[in-house]
Order: C-alpha cells, then structure tokens, then sequence
C-alpha cells in the first residue's frame, strides 16, 4: 500500500464516520446541545454584571436635603435599593438571610441647619458576617456626601486619593467561567466518547473484524483524530457564537491562534479517551478508570471553580493536569488576547502530556 | 507448489505450558473447501487465528501463496479474508458506505453499487445496516470479506446458532465463494456440514491433526476397517422433514 492510500483509507473513515454522526440524535445531543446548556446555566449564572450591593433604604427625615440623598442613592448604579424594604425589623431579617448587604438610615434630623448650613449623619447598618460589604457601602456614601459637602463648604483638602480606571477590562466571572465549560466540553468530547464508543465496538466484533484487515492502528486513530478536531471545532465554534451573542464575549485574542489552540487541546483530551478506551475490554473496566482520570481534572482544572481561589501547594500541583493550561489557555487568548508564543508554559505542559498520553494510547490499545 | 495456497508446517500455540495447537502440519489446495473438524478445545480456532495474524505463531510456519505469516502478518491481510462467528457492524451507516470502508481498510477502492449488485444486495445499497434480515446480513458480511479479491477466505463455526434455513443458505454461499475461484477454510463441529461442503476434512484433537483426507475416503477407510452400522436405509431424516414443513426461505 503507497503512503497515498493509507491517507485514503483515513479520509474514507473519517467522511462516513462523520456523516453518521449526523444521524445519530443522541450523539448530536451530547456533542452540541449539552454542552450549550451548560454554557446557558454558567453563562446566566455568571453575568457581566459589575459589583452592586443590595441595600435597604429608611428615610425618617422629612427635610428637603434628606429627599435629594434618598433619590441619588436610589438613582447610583453601585447601590441597589431594595423597595420592599420600609422599617428596621424587615430590614435586619433581610441582611440575616444574606439577602440584603447593607441597611442605610437618614434620621430624623439628617438635613436640618445647625451653624447656618445643613448636616446629618446618615447610619450604615450591617451584620457582622456583612462587615466587608457594609465597609464598602459606608465608603460609596462618604464620596456621594463629599461631593454634596462641597457645596456648602469650600474647604482645601491637601491629601486626596484620587481613582484612575485603566482602559484594560478586568476578567469577569463569565469569563472564567466561559473558559471553564470550554474545557468540560472538550473534557466530554475527548474522553467520555471513547470510553463509551469502543467498550461497544468491541463487543460487537466490530474492531475485530477490522484487525483482520490491513488497517493500521495509527491509521484508525488518525482518523479519530481528524473526526474529533473537526466536530470537536464545530461545538466549540457554536458556543462561541452564542457566548458572543448573548454574554457580550470579546474575543481579544487571534481567532487562527485560537482554533490551532483548541484542536491541540482537543486531540490531547482525546489522546486521554483514546487511550483509556483502547485499553478497556468492555465497560467495567473503562468506567473506574475514566472516573480516576476525569473527575480530578472535572474539579481541580478550573472546569467548574476557578483555581486562584484554590491553596497555593493545590494551584501548583494542578498546574500539571493536563486539562488545566487548556483552560488558562483558552482563556489567555479569547479574554487576554495572548499570542502562542507567549504561551510557553501551557503549550509546553499540554506538549510533554499529549507525547505520554498518545505513546501509552498506541502501547496499550487492544482490537477486542 | 503452484496448486498450494496454504502451507502450514509444525504449527504451534503453548498457553501456560500446554500445547494447545501442538506441531500440527497441513496443505490447503487452491480453489477447494478445507474443514477443520474436532470437539470443542481441540484447537481448531487457535490455528485459524494463527493464520489469520490475529495470534501470535509460538512455534513452526504458515505461508499463504508463498509468503510467510509471521513475518509478513499486513501483507497476508490484504490477502485473506475473515468472516467472524457474529457478524456486528456499526449502525446508522448505509451498506454503500461499510463496503467503501472495509475497501478502504483493506487499501482498495471499490464501485459500492455495483459490487453489492454482483452480491444480489443491489437493492438495499442505500439501506442502513440494521435493517437487514439475519440472513441477509450473514450474506452482506461474507460480502465486505470479498471487497479485495481475497485468495483465502476464512470462516470460523459459520453455522452455530443457525436456523436449517440460515445454514443452507450459508452452505451455498461458501459454494459461492469457492466458485470464484477462493479458497475456504471452515471449522465445525457439525459433520453433516463437513461431509455436504468440505472436499477435504481434517479432523483435530487435543491440538493434533488426528486424520486428514475427503470425507469419502474417510468413511471408506472407517468400512475397509471392518467397521458397520446397523443398517436402516432412510430415504429421508427429521431435517428434510423440518425443510419440507417450514420451507427454504429465510427467516429473520
């Protein structure tokens, strides 16, 4: 056989293995709407939203000045009153359950003249569990008031600490998380598809059948390979619409850098299922062993929770997962806009585990 | 020998210790139906599947047309042909599409429609799989084993588990084969089926090759021997009854 028809016989699998893909509605569920849906559920979940705390508001003067406060602090993005909120006891009950931050009281004589100008001491309330949110609240009030006291009081003031916003975004919670369910979904799509796929195969005979012939087992799994970064691609692609759509994504990074991230980390994943499923006579023996390798990975990677908020020796030691610089790095190019060559570390890691992964794959793989 | 497809010489299979297939030594002539016969354990798959590369070879050789199994196992799959005892194939996938990837498998390219029209599967070229009969799907699997023009085609108990009808059909099927000028090697334990299909037999137990000639001669031999049966001449048996009620037709 010239090395033309071997690349053939490839071409010839992976065309009819991925038209029967499309007549296969369980596996289309599992391959492109499972994972929208957890994309869906993280994405909601997960809103560009900002930083708001929820505040009660009781206003128990009756002065002018004390109405103006109510309003701006009703009308400020940052605060969020809650209006249901209308005496002290409902508002204690509220901060309790954690449903309100802080609670803001204008007493009775907030506003009134004394020494010809106006003043008032407005309360904030919270609970001992609230004390960083009430902090912050106390904060957002005392700038809203020096604002107001100036125009009463022209006073020098010769420290002030003034704030400057960078025209860099910060990383919002979408985006670790949209980077997160990335990495479940090629997670899914690498590992829990081989596992499943060839315990049956085998059990049918139907690779057996296939030892009989010439076929290679190099062949066989290149075009594996090439079916999984194709469709692997499309799901992805898919959810990037849709987070673009309706999360406002912001791709920052190159989108040819990022699709040559994604197959790599899609053919590494799937060198892991490849390997586990090849090995596995039959179901009981790849389920355990899956379970091994994947739920480490599913909790620990960053899939779920991101991992800055993980123990220092934890964050060190997961940085060798394999599944964790496919996520930092998806996230590095899409949110970051990180270039390849400045992803020495991830690709490095993902380079040294896709060798090991894929000679223990050809080692191990057994046609019954 | 130019008339010599298969050569096997002291063919030998050890698992811990035991010889399962112990020195055995055989020929295969071009064109003709070869059985291998023996109770269960005799070793008769143990030696197709050393043959067929599926196993390793512990001791002796096997040559198919001249070239050697153990050293040259892709090339004498490209030469053979393989029917499995459960014929399973993937689902969802049209008859065309499995027979371009068995050709593909085996580096070749074949016009699907037409092939499957030579098999009399012409009509459900477009069909899935699991839409087949039984019959019919015993039938589409010998079928992808002729994809490459084998020279040896290899069927390992064909008939176990079959209907009478399922077996006919299948005996005529192997005739078919045989008729395209290939080479078959069967084992069974049925010896109806030996004496109907093979032209030669061996007969293999405790892995060695206790007799080997057509089954007419080895019946002759059993008779010269001074051997009898008590005589009953029945024109019919209990199968020609079964056939006779149920029919030839094929069954799911």
């Amino acid at each position: 056989m010239t090395m033309q028809q071997k690349f053939r016989t490839i071409w010839v699998f992976f065309v009819i293995n991925f038209k029967r893909l499309f007549r296969d509605k369980t596996a289309l569920f599992f391959t492109f709407a499972f994972p929208l849906i957890f994309l869906l559920v993280f994405g909601f979940a997960n809103r560009n939203s900002g930083t708001t705390f929820h505040v009660g508001l009781l206003n128990r003067s009756s002065t002018a000045i004390a109405q103006q406060t109510a309003d701006s602090i009703k009308h400020g993005k940052v605060l969020k009153v809650d209006k249901s909120i209308t005496n002290m006891s409902l508002a204690q009950q509220k901060m309790k359950r954690g449903q309100l931050d802080a609670t803001i009281v204008l007493p009775e004589n907030f506003g009134m003249t004394m020494h010809g100008i106006p003043s008032g001491q407005a309360q904030v309330i919270y609970t001992q569990n609230g004390a960083q949110a009430g902090g912050a609240v106390q904060s957002i009030l005392q700038a809203q008031f020096s604002k107001i006291n100036a125009t009463f009081v022209t006073a020098k003031t010769p420290f002030v600490a003034k704030g400057v916003q960078t025209n860099e975004k910060s990383l919002s919670s979408f985006d670790y998380a949209f980077a997160g369910v990335l990495g479940f979904t090629i997670l899914g799509s690498g590992i829990f598809g081989p596992i499943n796929i060839f315990p049956e195969l085998k059990k049918q005979g139907i690779l057996r059948r296939l030892h009989t012939t010439p076929l290679r087992v190099w062949q066989y799994f290149l075009s594996i390979m090439l079916g999984n970064a194709v469709i692997g691609l499309l799901s992805l692609g898919l959810m990037y619409l849709v987070a673009l759509k309706l999360f406002n994504l912001h791709i920052a990074g190159n989108i040819l850098e990022l699709i040559v991230f994604l197959v790599f980390s899609l053919l590494l994943i799937l060198g892991i299922g490849l390997a586990i499923g090849g090995w596995a006579k039959n179901e009981r023996q790849a389920a355990p062993l899956a379970n091994i390798v994947v739920f480490p990975m599913m909790f620990l990677s960053g899939t779920f929770f991101p991992r800055f908020g993980f123990p220092e020796w934890l964050q060190h030691v997961t940085n060798f997962f394999p599944l964790t610089p496919v996520i930092d790095g998806a996230r590095l190019i899409t949110t970051e806009g990180f270039h390849l060559t400045q992803m020495g570390s991830q690709l490095g890691i993902m380079g040294a585990w896709l060798v090991v992964v894929y000679i223990i794959a050809f080692r191990v793989f057994r046609w019954e | 020998m130019a008339d010599t497809i298969l050569s096997v010489q002291n063919l030998t299979k050890v698992y811990d210790g035991k010889k399962a297939v112990a020195g055995i030594s055989f020929e295969v002539k071009r064109g003709e139906i070869f059985g291998i016969l023996g109770p269960n354990g005799a070793g008769k798959t143990t030696t197709l599947e050393m043959i067929e590369t599926l196993r390793e070879i512990d001791g002796g050789t096997a040559t198919i047309d001249g070239v050697d199994v153990a050293k040259h196992p892709y090339e004498i799959r490209g030469m053979i042909g393989v029917q499995p005892q459960t014929p399973g194939f993937q689902d969802k996938t049209k008859l065309t599409e499995l027979i371009q990837l068995f050709a593909a498998s085996y580096g070749t390219k074949v016009d699907p429609k037409k092939f499957l029209e030579e098999m009399n599967l012409g009509d459900k070229a477009n069909s899935y799989i699991e839409s087949l009969s039984g019959g019919q799907k015993q039938r589409f699997s010998i079928v992808t084993a002729l994809v490459h023009d084998p020279k040896v085609f290899f069927l390992d108990e064909p008939t176990t588990g079959l209907d009478p009808q399922a077996r006919r059909n299948l005996w005529d099927l192997i005739k078919e084969v045989r008729d395209r000028g290939i080479s078959v090697i069967l084992t069974t334990h049925y010896m109806d089926e030996a004496e109907i299909l093979c032209d030669r037999i061996a007969i293999m137990d405790a892995g060695k090759i206790v007799k080997l000639d057509t089954p007419k001669n080895l019946i002759q031999q059993l008779l010269d021997s001074g051997f009898h049966k008590d005589q009953k001449v029945e024109q019919a048996n209990l199968e020609d009854v079964f056939i006779d009620l149920t029919g030839k037709g094929l069954r799911n």
